[in-house]
């Protein structure tokens, strides 16, 4: 600490020497170098400061930021100002990324376990030893059981293209991604209805309502940022949620809206504006296929019936609907992100649509849009073919239209656990973890005891691969070389990022795309990994010359401009080639064609409904023993309402116990009146099984052990609010 | 010779949304010990109520008439040419007599350097020709900061053109570099300035800051 003070000492005195500073000197791109004092220089002695770009990791929205490095030590991470999707921010986690990287948890060797699955017992092993024996797994099980007996589970991740790569190239149609457990009802329906996934242009919006989105606290860059610009603009912001999120202590309007009925507030509002015309005709005309049936079906929808259901005022409901159809085309229903929460998710974010198409906000200035967008090309694969394999994924046909390509958590584990169609034996998950994200804890456990082994890439030990047979380290996002990855950023933007090594790799971590090469090659898969990063991105890069030069200069390659009106007199990808407000398809399904309204279920007598949330400091699971975000909260509790707690004789703080049909977990209670009476909440990421994880090991509760496991019926993806609770002192 | 600069930010809450980027910015910028901070955000509650809830975020206000300046009994602590007010860590002695002097609570004991510490708008970053981290880092732009000195600088223009409001102690007016704007709901929460054990404050700085009604 000694040092500490010198180095303070010798900056005041360099203080005090005019202005002569900082020579600042251009080198090698991408990264520019500066100087700054050192310990106890007085003028001369100057250490170098390097700046590196890169692209965030700890979420999912990859933000531009640059790395401050001080001798191959990564001081602090800024914002990169080019990157537009970010717009010159890091949040609390972006700036947290130095103890993802500096983590005394980290996993830094391969580890094999000792004991009983979950007992925490290791044993270290070379990689050598890891990968022959996680290679010979992989053959064993593919023999034994067919190829699709190994099950691939992949993240949001850079890299995670590698894996679904291999995944093809072993042989295994059964390739999940996180998105079950997230969005996939909202991308279902929005697609279904638009025939792609818009994009909200917040920016220019001019009335946002937001039904259960919290956008101020679950950061979308650059939604959270637009939010609050239009907000300046005068733009009004509606919100519908049953807690009292940050979204809704900041907006105009908040409505505690009962949980499970936000489908009859948006039914009503197409009814306000169907029946007092409030539509453009023209656009209707045009544009969508099915009003006249929607016309009918809303009828019954008013919103003197929605009030019974929503607990919102008639008078709101009809005011508000008046509003938005006056501000349209600059007026959305803002789409979200997390629909992983009814039985009918995809029909209630239907409803989201269809009304957002009576504002006729498409391709429209602070309406729903479609930016133009980057594709950097990629390594084409010619994936074998296995004879013996089954005909189609494990979970085929357990929801009506699940995406093929992104599966489903839910029903795989309940085929795995079945044994049916075919038995699935071999489990690999990256950069996921889904024992603290996938609903129904004690279920995933149980899956996992019926496999013959699993194996997990991480950079901690996290719950998932507490449970595993084999753990491999990999490198934080600081500390590798990813492709380039194009994103979608709003109405101004979109563009492309990438990642080099901002330092080294340390221990002996390793990136995953380095893992299924050494894997290929063990399984004489090689040939189908036969090129390096480099060859990887000058592939991506091939049509698209001026991304490089962008990147290597800014750290991002933006594409600016307008991004609306692009679409003028172009049909829509949908059977009817318009805005399906009826779907034809839905309706050849068996699927309602339009969202019919069904009451959730009533909350029986001493129980809660519980519902899933998040603040501006914790990804899911992924930050809670961040040591820095670990300081903004420590544990996390169970809101209950005053009411509710003093009819249980719950006082604020107290432990409690909490207990659904899927388990039984005790937490501290906080009496909040951010809550309606009869829901409960809780932040995900805490209550975790691994004692790796040392910040937050014994603290809090986790929400994945008492959800029970539910899924929409359409996409597949987990239904996470149709949990009721009991608590109860202890 | 160029102008002597004074340093400023000037903070619109209604903006903020208490995402604690600035605060997770500055620790690591500062290498701020567990359990210390030098920036933080207030919150207004509007608990369940219709009231639009308020986060205020605040840092040491580099003040013009420093009480953790006249309460320091070795001038440790000083405020320079360019309006910072520092503390010199050859000198501090640790005694603590600042940290309660300071109106805004401002400062803290370093339990590692065993010194007084506090805010310095990142003099380090000012020095290479980058903002504060606490600024930079911010996604709705909270704070702006810049030269008062500077009549193009948008703080000087910001000072004449939109009413903006200081939060200034009772009793005392340490006559703050930060300023909010007019609206900002917490302006209440300096406490009068406070000295542990009997060092007392010298009686001239009682004299010569604005005494506030």
């Amino acid at each position: 600490m000694a040092a500490t003070k010198t180095q303070m000492i010798s900056r005041r005195k360099f203080l005090k020497l005019s202005g002569a500073l900082a020579a600042s000197t251009a080198v090698a791109n991408p990264c520019r170098v500066l100087y700054a004092l050192t310990k106890d220089s007085g003028v001369k002695n100057l250490n170098e400061i390097r700046e590196v770009f890169s692209a965030c990791d700890m979420c999912f929205n990859k933000c531009g930021l640059i790395a401050q490095v001080e001798n191959d030590i990564v001081k602090k991470l800024d914002p990169n100002p080019k990157s537009l999707k970010s717009r010159g921010m890091l949040c609390a986690r972006g700036n947290a990324g130095v103890k993802q990287l500096y983590d005394p948890d980290r996993l830094k060797y391969p580890l094999l376990r000792k004991g009983a699955r979950g007992e925490g017992k290791w044993q270290r092993l070379s990689w050598d030893q890891a990968l022959d024996h996680a290679a010979e797994q992989l053959d064993k099980i593919g023999k034994q059981y067919t190829r699709c007996g190994f099950l691939f589970m992949a993240g949001t991740d850079m890299q995670s293209t590698f894996v679904h790569q291999f995944a093809e190239a072993y042989g295994s149609y059964n390739i999940i991604s996180h998105e079950s457990n997230c969005l996939l009802s909202r991308n279902r329906a929005f697609l279904d209805t638009y025939g792609v996934m818009p994009t909200p242009d917040v920016l220019n919006c001019k009335y946002v309502i937001m039904p259960g989105a919290n956008r101020f606290e679950a950061i979308v860059t650059p939604d959270t940022m637009d939010l609050m610009t239009a907000m300046e603009n005068k733009s009004k912001l509606v919100v519908l949620d049953p807690r009292f999120t940050k979204t809704a202590a900041l907006a105009d309007e908040w409505y505690p809206i009962k949980p499970g009925t936000d489908m009859a507030f948006f039914l009503a509002v197409a009814q306000v504006i169907i029946s007092e015309e409030l539509y453009d005709k023209t656009f209707i005309q045009e544009k969508t296929s099915g009003f006249e049936e929607l016309r009918e079906h809303v009828k019954q929808y008013t919103p003197q019936w929605a009030e019974q259901e929503t607990d919102i005022p008639a008078k709101d409901i009809k005011r508000i609907a008046r509003e938005l159809a006056k501000a349209a085309p600059s007026a959305m229903v803002y789409p979200g992100r997390r629909s992983s929460d009814y039985e009918d998710s995809t029909q209630i974010r239907r409803s989201y649509a269809i009304v957002n198409a009576l504002l006729g906000n498409w391709d429209q200035k602070g309406g729903l849009l479609v930016p133009k967008k980057v594709k950097p090309g990629s390594m084409h694969l010619e994936a074998p073919f296995y004879e013996d394999n089954p005909d189609d994924r494990v979970d085929a046909g357990m929801a009506q239209m699940m995406f093929g390509e992104e599966g489903s958590f839910k029903h795989t584990r309940d085929a795995i656990l079945k044994g049916e169609p075919y038995p699935v034996k071999g489990w690999m998950t990256y950069k996921t973890n889904p024992m603290q994200t996938g609903a129904n804890r004690n279920k995933t456990i149980e899956m996992i005891n019926t496999l013959d082994f699993m194996m997990t890439v991480d950079i901690t030990m996290s719950d998932t691969a507490w449970m595993a047979d084999l753990v491999l380290p990999a490198p934080s996002y600081l500390e590798r070389q990813d492709p380039l990855s194009a994103f979608l950023a709003s109405s101004t933007c979109s563009g492309v990022i990438t990642r080099d090594a901002v330092v080294p790799a340390m221990f002996e971590s390793k990136p995953v795309f380095w893992i299924v090469k050494e894997l290929a090659k063990r399984l004489d898969l090689g040939e189908f990994f036969d090129y390096t990063m480099d060859d990887f991105r000058k592939e991506q890069l091939k049509k698209i010359p001026e991304v490089a030069k962008a990147i290597k200069e800014d750290g991002v390659y933006n594409i600016t401009g307008p991004s609306y009106g692009l679409y003028k007199g172009k049909p829509f990808k949908t059977t009817s080639k318009k805005i399906e407000l009826y779907s034809t398809r839905y309706k050849s399904k068996g699927i309602d064609p339009m969202p019919v309204y069904k009451s959730p279920k009533s909350i029986p007598e001493n129980h809660f409904r519980i519902v899933v949330g998040r603040n501006a400091y914790i990804t899911q699971s992924a930050s809670t023993n961040n040591n820095l975000l670990w300081e903004l909260q420590k544990e996390n509790h169970l809101w209950v309402h005053p009411e509710s707690a003093a009819a249980l004789g719950i006082k604020d703080g107290e432990t409690i116990n909490v207990k659904s049909s899927a388990g039984k977990v005790t937490i501290k209670a906080r009496v909040t009146k951010e809550t309606r009476p009869d829901t409960v909440y809780m932040d995900t990421g805490f209550g975790v099984m691994s004692n790796w994880l040392t910040n937050i090991a014994g603290k809090g509760a986790c929400i994945a052990e008492i959800l029970e496991d539910r899924a929409d019926i359409i996409s597949g993806n987990m239904a996470m609010h149709e949990t009721f609770v009991t608590i109860s002192k202890i | 010779m160029t102008q002597r600069k004074k340093y400023a930010i000037i903070i619109n809450a209604a903006k903020c949304i208490d995402c604690k980027a600035c605060m997770i910015a500055c620790k690591v910028e500062n290498n701020v010990p567990e359990g210390f901070w030098r920036n933080w955000i207030n919150v207004l509650g509007g608990e369940n109520g219709s009231v639009r809830t308020e986060f205020q975020p605040s840092q040491c206000m580099q003040c013009d008439d420093p009480s953790c300046v006249a309460a320091c009994p070795v001038q440790a602590t000083y405020k320079q040419d360019n309006g910072l007010v520092v503390i010199d860590p050859e000198k501090c002695i640790g005694c603590g007599n600042c940290v309660t002097a300071c109106p805004y609570k401002a400062r803290y004991r370093d339990p590692v350097k065993k010194i007084a510490d506090k805010c310095d708008f990142c003099e380090d970053r000012l020095q290479r020709g980058k903002e504060p981290a606490c600024v930079v880092t911010c996604p709705t732009k909270t704070r702006v900061f810049g030269d008062m000195n500077d009549p193009a600088d948008p703080v000087a223009q910001m000072v004449k053109k939109e009413k903006l409001v200081q939060i200034v102690a009772p009793h005392i007016n340490t006559r703050p570099n930060i300023y909010y704007f007019e609206g900002t709901k917490l302006l209440d929460w300096a406490v009068t300035p406070m000295l542990p054990g009997n060092v007392s404050m010298p009686r001239e700085f009682w004299k010569t800051v604005s005494t506030v009604k």
